[in-house]
């Protein structure tokens, strides 16, 4: 099919991109260099769904800052942020902090006992790859996908010698450092090796100039953490992997720090290991994960302490099919997964819980000929006690038009999700409930995307999601009845999507610009006291109706320069939506240059950050942090390996 | 019903207007909140959300937050008390972490005067004023909860400063100023049984009382008596003295428990919520009344089914004003009834109403 430059604009309009004839004009000998990313297991059999993946030099710009700050300027999350350094959580897609799983190598790494992620305290420094995958996984991925989920990977590297020193010093007088090395050799004629060792650590003790901003007091905190990576691989020419993945964080917060009375410090520590193991189709992981998390506010000397282990094995086998079909294919990944608990918690009934929870998936791909994908997942996890709903998703993705410039796909899907109870919300004393049930929502989505190659050297990509979730027996910590734990509200979540991109390139010139803007409306939709009535049909707290991200650059030869741009509108503080925080944008501008000589690499970066000095609020109430500056500096070596050699 | 209301509301009106008349030889007060009544919402204590707001008389939707309105900023903390001592009001400000302080406003125009922050003013409770001073029962830093650090903080009005603070263990709370006394009651979890009495022309402690009971001052009535809650017992007290003179019960159950005392406009009765927590973990409870000549207190028939987290009556229009808290996550209500308990109307408010003001 042959499509013309002004159907073209017709379909961009009708998207309400209002894309401009003199955008489109612009790039016809254009071609992008894309990054190359590999692609994550479980991506294979989320037909259907919505999957971004973040380039590397975007996390590069973002080392030194935690993943909620990265996903902040990159996609529609919304984040509960308590202050700089503080308490981070998320909202996706109108979900609740509890409705995003975050998957490390494909191991949820939610604290078992919050059922949720703290992003402060996860720092982009940690990993190799980011994908962020829109909507309900829960038939994939497990318990919490229900808003959507974040992937976090670790990657085996190329034979040779890759090895680095950064740090950063910002206006507030934080400074952050990293140093590490990534190596790859051959051991023998069959045999690989590679291996990534990294540490890092942040001091933010955020000595701002002012005490207020606009009559608003800061809230004076300090947070300080160490992280520690160490990633090995032993891959063999017939299929065969080993690979050991430690991942430590430290993280350190002090609220008030000067007032001995007052003073809070929240530490908190996750120690994540995984032995993984694949001989062909066949794929072993066993890993343990123990979370601590120390409190105390005023007098240190009895520290409020409180740990979780995580014991978890999976075993999966893939299966295809051919079944005779002309072109396509069936594939089928089938396995289980067992995992226990075994926490100590203070406030908790008992001093020490165990509990096993177990998951049964089988997971179909069918590759019906070249346009149709259609994917077809069953999930069953089984609990102590109770078992949450049979999980089941269907996902395809047609292609419509699929030409040499250009690419237009429909993609569509209903899934159910869940959401197991927290080890909080079932043993809590007093205020817990053994007998709470697991959520359960129904996501329903489609989507289009497209891509058009103009030239060579420039592409322009976009994208529409319309979705719309319902969630049940939403758990709610009832504030009418002092917190008690409750299945008591149901949450229905819709909205659409929308992402546009240009990347492209011209001589020693290089240029991107990726906007997305997303309406988000969840809202209460369950009668279930009097007062309720006021809260009915009302935005969730803290979830934001529109949110937009903007991100460009341009570069000549090695020196470049971005702007990162993201916008809320207001955010309700009450349940009511009698009170609300305003709106904001942020944006942020970066240039860099980098210099290489031989072997070695310097880059040098400036930051500005929040540019405009706008003025906005915490969750709690207080000032954020005004214009501010930056300036980092990475020297890195990179020697790769000349040809096949063996250490063995 | 609908008429009865409608008649309310003329008669609200006219009342107000009547108000309006009676004021017109003094020289009228400019601002926006000269008349009308003020609503002390204490906010979700981790949102810092508190808030004053108001409304006048003939009103039935309130101003959600006044001082944010005129001074652009909120106070970040949740309010805990508000008086006016000549055209200043004073509004206390309870933070999450630690930074308390005293808000002096333009009690007509609510425009910023002056702030008094921590440590001068650690976690503050209630304010009530004499001619010229400021009394603020504070908990002091009170980090182990073990309310030992309390005190009275006097503000001298002409200078807006902290001039003494008057050292009260057992958590001071509820304050009565009555004819250049201050009477001084502690908090529930403080433990302590005294009533003290602070001479304010010295500022100086004049006298304990022991009772028999967490005290709370009520007040003095309409027959020259003092009145003090002490736990769940109503003591009438002679006024100079302070010798008991009657004890009355108010029931027998130990799991509920009495607050929120206040008197009629013609203090000739005392109202309060007697509350206790259900099976569901609701707070639930009925609101009484009783004569102050009463020789024992009758819980058979409640004035209104209901409890609420404050009570005040009008001296103006003698309505009583209940605050009703649905939760800390979304707005309460301010409920008018009559002095025979039937219902008037409501108003939204902020979040967690604990406390009224009447001008």
């Amino acid at each position: 099919m042959v499509i013309d430059r002004r159907h073209l604009a017709i379909f961009y309009a009708a998207l309400g991109l209002f894309l401009s004839e003199n955008l489109l004009a612009q790039n016809d000998t254009v071609r992008l260099e894309t990054v190359i990313v590999k692609g994550f297991a479980p991506e294979k059999f989320m037909s259907g769904l919505k999957i971004q993946k973040i380039d590397s030099t975007t996390l590069s710009q973002f080392r030194f800052q935690n993943i909620g700050e990265l996903l902040s300027y990159h996609t529609p999350i919304a984040f509960k942020n308590y202050g700089p350094g503080q308490l981070s959580t998320a909202s996706f897609r109108g979900t609740s902090a509890n409705h995003t799983a975050v998957l490390w190598n494909g191991l949820n790494i939610n604290s078992p006992t919050l059922g949720q992620t703290d992003f402060s305290t996860i720092p982009v420094a940690g990993f190799d790859q980011l994908s962020i995958q829109y909507g309900s996984a829960a038939s994939i991925v497990g318990t919490d996908a229900v808003g959507g989920s974040i992937l976090l990977n670790s990657v085996s590297q190329p034979n040779g010698i890759f090895a680095f020193a950064a740090g950063q010093l910002d206006s507030f007088l934080n400074n952050y450092g990293q140093t590490g090395a990534r190596y790859g050799t051959g051991l023998t004629k069959n045999w690989d090796f590679s291996g990534k060792t990294t540490i890092n650590y942040s001091s933010m003790i955020n000595q701002f100039q002012r005490r207020a901003r606009k009559g608003y007091s800061f809230l004076p905190s300090e947070t300080f953490q160490q992280g520690l990576v160490q990633d090995l691989f032993f891959t063999s020419k017939d299929n065969q992997e080993i690979s050991a993945h430690i991942w430590l964080t430290k993280n350190k917060m002090t609220v008030v720090p000067d007032d001995s009375q007052n003073r809070e410090l929240t530490r908190t520590e996750a120690y994540r290991s995984m032995v993984r193991y694949q001989i062909k189709n066949l794929a072993f992981r066993t890993s343990w994960v123990r979370d601590v998390i120390d409190y105390a506010k005023g007098d240190y000397a009895n520290l409020d302490h409180a740990f979780t282990d995580k014991f978890s094995n999976r075993a999966e086998k893939d299966f295809t099919f051919d079944f005779g079909l002309s072109e396509g294919n069936v594939q089928v990944k089938a396995g289980a997964e067992m995992t226990h608990y075994r926490t100590h918690v203070s406030g908790y009934e008992k001093s020490l819980i165990t509990e096993t929870r177990g998951d049964l998936f089988m997971l179909t791909r069918l590759l019906a000929n070249a346009r149709w994908l259609v994917s077809a997942n069953l999930r069953q996890a089984l609990i102590t006690k109770y078992n949450p709903p049979f999980t089941p998703s269907l996902g395809t993705e047609y292609q419509l038009i699929q030409n040499l410039r250009y690419r237009l796909k429909i993609r569509g899907s209903y899934a159910r999700s869940y959401r197991v109870p927290t080890l909080n919300e079932r043993y809590w004393k007093d205020l817990g409930n053994p007998d709470i049930r697991p959520e359960s929502a129904w996501n329903k989505e489609i989507g289009f995307e497209q891509r058009y190659t103009s030239g060579t050297t420039s592409v322009f990509t976009s994208s529409v999601t319309a979705y719309h979730n319902r969630v049940k027996d939403w758990t709610y910590w009832n504030p009418s009845r002092n917190y008690h734990v409750e299945n008591l509200q149901e949450v229905l979540a819709r909205g659409i999507e929308v992402q546009a991109g240009w990347h492209g390139n011209e001589g020693l010139w290089n240029w991107g610009a990726d906007l997305g803007y997303a309406y988000n409306r969840s809202s209460q939709e369950k009668v279930y006291d009097a007062y309720s009535a006021d809260v009915i049909g009302k935005q969730l707290v803290f979830v934001p109706i529109h949110t937009m991200n903007f991100n460009a650059f341009l570069q000549y030869k090695s020196t470049r320069l971005s702007s990162q741009v993201q916008s809320g509108s207001k955010r309700f503080s009450t349940f009511d939506n009698s009170q609300f925080l305003n709106g904001y944008t942020l944006t942020n501008i970066l240039i860099e240059n980098t210099v290489t000589w031989d072997k070695t690499k310097m880059r040098i970066q400036g930051q500005v950050n929040n540019i405009g000095n706008t003025f906005y609020l915490s969750v709690r109430n207080y000032a954020m942090p005004g214009r501010s500056f930056a300036v980092n500096v990475i020297v890195s070596y990179n020697a790769p390996s000349k040809g096949p050699k063996y250490l063995l | 019903m609908k008429m009865k209301k409608q008649l309310t509301r003329l008669v609200l009106v006219s009342l107000s207007i009547f108000a309006f008349a009676c004021n017109q030889s003094d020289p009228a007060p400019k601002g926006d909140y000269v008349r009308g009544v003020f609503v002390i919402n204490e906010g979700n204590f981790s949102q810092n959300n508190g808030a004053i707001s108001f409304f006048s008389r003939e009103m039935t939707n309130a101003a959600d937050d006044l001082f944010k309105t005129v001074n652009g900023a909120d106070f970040q903390g949740g309010a805990q008390g508000y008086t006016v001592i000549g055209d200043e009001g004073f509004i206390l400000v309870d933070n999450d972490k630690g930074s308390d302080r005293l808000e002096i406003v333009n009690s007509n125009t609510f425009e910023k005067i002056a702030t008094i922050v921590s440590p001068e003013i650690e976690n503050p409770r209630e304010i009530v004023g004499s001619s010229n001073k400021a009394y603020i029962s504070c908990w002091g830093t009170n980090a182990d909860y073990s309310y030992q650090t309390g005190y009275i903080a006097v503000v001298d009005v002409s200078t807006n400063k902290v001039i003494k603070k008057i050292n009260i263990g057992a958590g001071p709370e509820n304050l009565v100023y009555h004819n250049g006394k201050l009477l001084v009651g502690t908090y529930s979890f403080g433990g302590g049984n005294t009533l003290t009495i602070i001479n304010t022309a010295t500022d100086e402690i004049e006298k304990t009382v022991t009772l028999n009971g967490v005290p709370s001052p009520i007040g003095v009535d309409a027959n020259g008596k003092l009145w003090v809650a002490a736990s769940n017992q109503a003591v009438r007290m002679n006024a100079e003295t302070y010798a008991v003179e009657a004890v009355l019960p108010i029931g027998s159950d130990g799991s509920k428990s009495a607050e929120n005392f206040v008197f009629s406009s013609d203090r000739k009765n005392i109202f309060f919520v007697l509350s206790y927590y259900n099976s569901a973990g609701l707070k639930a409870g009925e609101t009484y009344k009783f004569d102050v000549g009463a020789t024992q207190i009758n819980l058979a028939t409640p004035l209104i089914k209901r409890a609420f987290t404050g009570l005040a009556v009008d001296p103006l229009q003698s309505l009583i004003y209940a605050g009703v808290t649905p939760n800390y996550g979304q707005a309460g209500y301010a409920v008018r009834y009559r002095t025979d308990g039937s219902v008037v109307d409501s108003i939204k408010v902020g979040v967690a109403p604990t406390g009224f003001f009447f001008k």
